[in-house]
């Protein structure tokens, strides 16, 4: 780190100024999600860990981590939809893409003039992410995209998204995919549909066909057959994002923030009880709420303080994610078990989504979503504590034929 | 659930399985969901005609028995809907018929039970009281006798189809103690606020007494003398709800270990990861004690049994909390579709949450279990 960097000191105390100032409390009239990222991108708080070059601040995660504490200690507006664009993607890019793309998106999007998502997922399977079947052929100077994908987040308000396709079926698995930039406002040949969940409402996900899309060559992250090692890339950043901490920590900009403050919930949880005379049934459940809490929430801060001092390397945003989500998970039950009749039963004739029982519908999103509890557990036990990997049925041999094996399993 | 059943037992269990998958089968669910009763009034009458309604109703009214032990027919119905989460207020109708043949009087009986019989009427039980209250010792609403009249103030929640019944059952304090009337719904005093729930097809309502005037030929059983009908009510309630639950867990782990089978990664089928298939087998051992206290409770409530109470209990605490269990964890083995609205498991969720709430919770129940172990004469405990 060079000495005429602004200590972290110093620029809280300008950001603190320009924050007051410049954005507007989450009391008053909500912004525009553009509005208020080209404000802050405009104000120099921008792509803060980014360098110059491209768009950003030239400066840390320290200092982009207390930009953002601070924005919430003094309880601004943040926008909400860049999570995935400016925290996963934008930091990717910065790591693996050409020099060209750097320049052409990084300040775009660290701007919030456009958003580019991840099309990784696909129907047939979202944990073994290195088995993808969307097809990527090559065409002379460009190459043809066909195939679908699943649960790509914020797809519906994107411009582009960065995707995960197979480009060569004769090689292994891993080697044989490649990422490529994919426009998505193009109503021909890719087609983007919103998700509906388990309550009933639209989600933020959306699965999208792709028919034979041209895409040139120089759309490529990464060189063909890179695919796998830039994902990679791109998931550490996920982690990061659901654990709230690196590039994807963004204040109250993110609600996916899987590490969160319960102990508000705790206690409403707990005045439900008592109001309700179930205290002493729901005691420990409830106590568990709090207790998870402050543990997951101290436990994801010492790897982020661990991650910057270096002594905690490797995959560690998977023991947040992991943590924070069935925390979550728990507490959910505990909202469900202490509202008992009244979370699942109301008056009126409306369907109603705002109860303890429509939320326990989804209580699952988030210990499957960004990786399953058990691929994160899988992560743990290989790769931070080393453990023996299970047996492999499909890393050595083609592709192609790994398909055709699966069924004779 | 039940291990042996009589011939005509396993004709019903076919026919009404046969019934729910061509008449209302998931898609017709996800239909009736839009639908303000949740089901259609046809479409139930035609179920009465199969015997949804007969068991606890006496021939002579136009009902019967298969088996000779009315639970042992009902829960076979009850277990049948919980496999596909069928609609129907077959709870509330069955247990207000077992109240009105069980504790009524004969005109009560001839006014009341051909219709529910025949799927023409309907009734339900308005027992429980807002804030989640299912223990009558809680209970505030008041039921008094005066000379040949009777007099009903209070409010009921959570009374299952209280917007379709015709009757209802309700459940209150008298100067004598627990009483029982069975209200006409349009008696002048009685206003029902209509509501839903997080099922798909189960509608709630909240019954408002508010100087409801009866003749006393409204009461069910003697004024102050409603207690031992109010425990067996209650455990006939539970042991309905258990078995439906039964069905939904059951049918639940049975369709996602299917779809384990067929989804592949890392070239093999997800169920054959051991961390998957520990939890699987967890699962079904669940619903093997489920199936084996549900067994019992019902041979409990034929025979009126000392611990069918006990066991009541017992079974929501197992059956209730273990039933949420599996079609959560369900959920998760089957991933990311599985907290969808195109997938069905969703239904499964709420079924089980609802009914987990119904009826008191497995917390209240482990609770009344207590006082219960308490009672037992303990070996020497540990100061
Ligand atoms: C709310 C939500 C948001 C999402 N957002 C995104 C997004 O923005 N981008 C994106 O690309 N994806 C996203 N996803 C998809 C998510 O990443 C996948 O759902 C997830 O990876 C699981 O994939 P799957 O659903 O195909 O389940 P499957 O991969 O079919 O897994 C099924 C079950 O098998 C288990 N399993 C699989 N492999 C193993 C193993 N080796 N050992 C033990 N168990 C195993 C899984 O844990 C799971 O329980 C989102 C999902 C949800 C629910």
């Amino acid at each position: 780190m060079s000495a005429d960097i602004e200590s972290v000191e110093a620029f809280t105390e300008r950001a603190r100024d320009w924050l007051a100032t410049n954005l507007p409390s989450w009391d008053d009239e909500l912004l525009d999600d553009v509005v208020l990222q080209n404000r802050i991108f405009d104000g120099g708080f921008g792509g803060l860990a980014f360098p110059p070059e491209y768009g950003g601040a030239g400066l840390t995660l320290a200092h982009h981590k207390a930009f953002y504490e601070t924005a919430d200690e003094l309880d601004r507006q943040l926008p909400g939809k860049y999570w995935v664009s400016i925290g996963m993607v934008a930091p990717m890019l910065l790591e693996r893409a050409s020099e060209e793309i750097k320049q052409e998106f990084l300040p775009q999007i660290l701007r919030g003039d456009i958003v580019v998502i991840q099309l990784l997922s696909e129907p047939r399977g979202g944990s073994d992410l290195a088995g993808v079947m969307t097809r990527l052929t090559r065409d002379g100077d460009q190459y043809i995209l066909d195939g679908a994908k699943m649960w790509s987040t914020n797809a519906y308000l994107a411009d582009y998204g960065v995707c995960l396709a197979r480009s060569d079926w004769d090689v292994p698995k891993h080697p044989g995919l490649s990422m490529i930039i994919v426009p998505l406002d193009r109503n021909d040949d890719v087609t983007v549909r919103r998700t509906r969940m388990a309550d009933g409402q639209m989600g933020d996900v959306c699965e999208e066909f792709f028919d034979g899309v041209a895409l040139p060559a120089t759309n490529l992250i990464g060189a063909e057959g890179d695919g796998w090692s830039v994902a990679q890339t791109l998931m550490a950043h996920e982690r990061n994002q659901t654990a709230g901490v690196g590039f994807g920590y963004l204040g109250s900009g993110n609600t996916t923030v899987m590490v969160v403050d319960r102990s508000a919930l705790a206690a409403s949880l707990a005045a439900t009880a008592r109001a309700r005379d179930v205290l002493d049934d729901h005691s420990q459940q409830l106590a568990d709420v709090f207790v998870d809490s402050i543990v997951t929430k101290l436990t994801s801060a010492r790897i982020m303080r661990g991650q910057m001092l270096g002594t905690h390397e490797g995959p560690w945003g998977s023991a947040g994610k992991l943590l924070g989500s069935e925390a979550g998970h728990r507490a959910a039950l505990a909202s469900l078990a202490t509202t008992g009749a009244d979370a699942v039963v109301w008056d009126g004739d409306e369907i109603s989504v705002e109860n303890a029982g429509t939320a326990w519908l989804l209580a699952r999103s988030s210990t499957i979503g960004g990786g399953t509890s058990e691929i994160q557990r899988n992560i743990i036990s290989e790769r931070l504590l080393s453990l023996p990997r299970e047996p492999s049925f499909d890393r050595e041999l083609p592709y192609s034929e790994v398909v055709r094996n699966a069924s004779k399993f | 659930m039940q291990l042996e059943l009589t011939e005509e037992q396993e004709a019903l269990r076919d026919t009404v399985r046969k019934f729910i998958e061509t008449e209302v089968p998931l898609t017709t669910v996800r239909d009736l969901h839009g639908e303000p009763d949740g089901f259609s009034k046809d479409w139930w009458r035609e179920a009465a005609n199969l015997g949804w309604t007969s068991p606890f109703v006496p021939e002579s009214h136009g009902g019967g028995t298969l088996s000779g032990r009315a639970t042992s027919d009902a829960v076979i119905i009850a277990e049948e809907m919980g496999r596909l989460v069928a609609p129907g207020p077959f709870l509330p109708v069955n247990v207000v018929a077992a109240a009105i043949a069980r504790f009524g009087t004969e005109s009560q009986a001839e006014a009341v039970l051909p219709g529910l019989a025949a799927g023409e009427a309907f009734a339900s039980w308005a027992f429980a009281e807002p804030g989640d209250r299912w223990s009558p010792d809680a209970f505030e609403t008041t039921i008094s006798v005066s000379g040949d009249k009777v007099n009903v103030a209070g409010e009921k929640a959570y009374v299952e189809a209280a917007g379709v019944a015709d009757h209802l059952l309700v459940t209150g304090r008298g100067e004598a103690g627990l009483t029982q009337v069975l209200i006409p719904a349009r008696t002048p005093g009685l206003t029902i606020v209509p509501g839903r729930s997080i099922d798909m097809t189960r509608r709630y309502g909240r019954v408002v007494l508010d100087g409801v005037e009866l003749p006393a030929t409204a009461l069910v059983g003697a004024a102050g003398a409603a207690q031992p009908a109010v425990e067996y009510l209650l455990r006939l309630a539970l042991t309905l709800q258990c078995a439906e639950m039964v069905g939904v867990a059951e049918r639940t782990l049975q369709t996602t270990i299917e779809y384990g089978r067929d989804r592949f990664a890392f070239g093999r089928p997800i169920v054959s990861f051991q961390a998957l298939k520990h939890r699987v087998a967890d699962m079904a051992l669940w619903v093997e004690g489920a199936k084996a206290v549900g067994e019992e409770l019902v041979r409990a409530v034929d025979a009126d049994a000392d611990d069918a109470g006990m066991l009541s209990s017992v079974a929501k605490v197992h059956i209730g909390r273990r039933c949420l269990d599996i079609v959560d964890d369900c959920v998760q083995i089957t991933g990311g579709v599985g907290v969808t609205w195109e997938h069905d498991i969703h239904m499964y969720n709420r079924r089980a949450a609802v009914d987990r709430a119904m009826f008191g919770s497995p917390e209240a129940h482990r609770r009344l279990l207590l006082t219960h172990i308490e009672r037992q004469t303990p070996r020497g405990a540990v100061r």
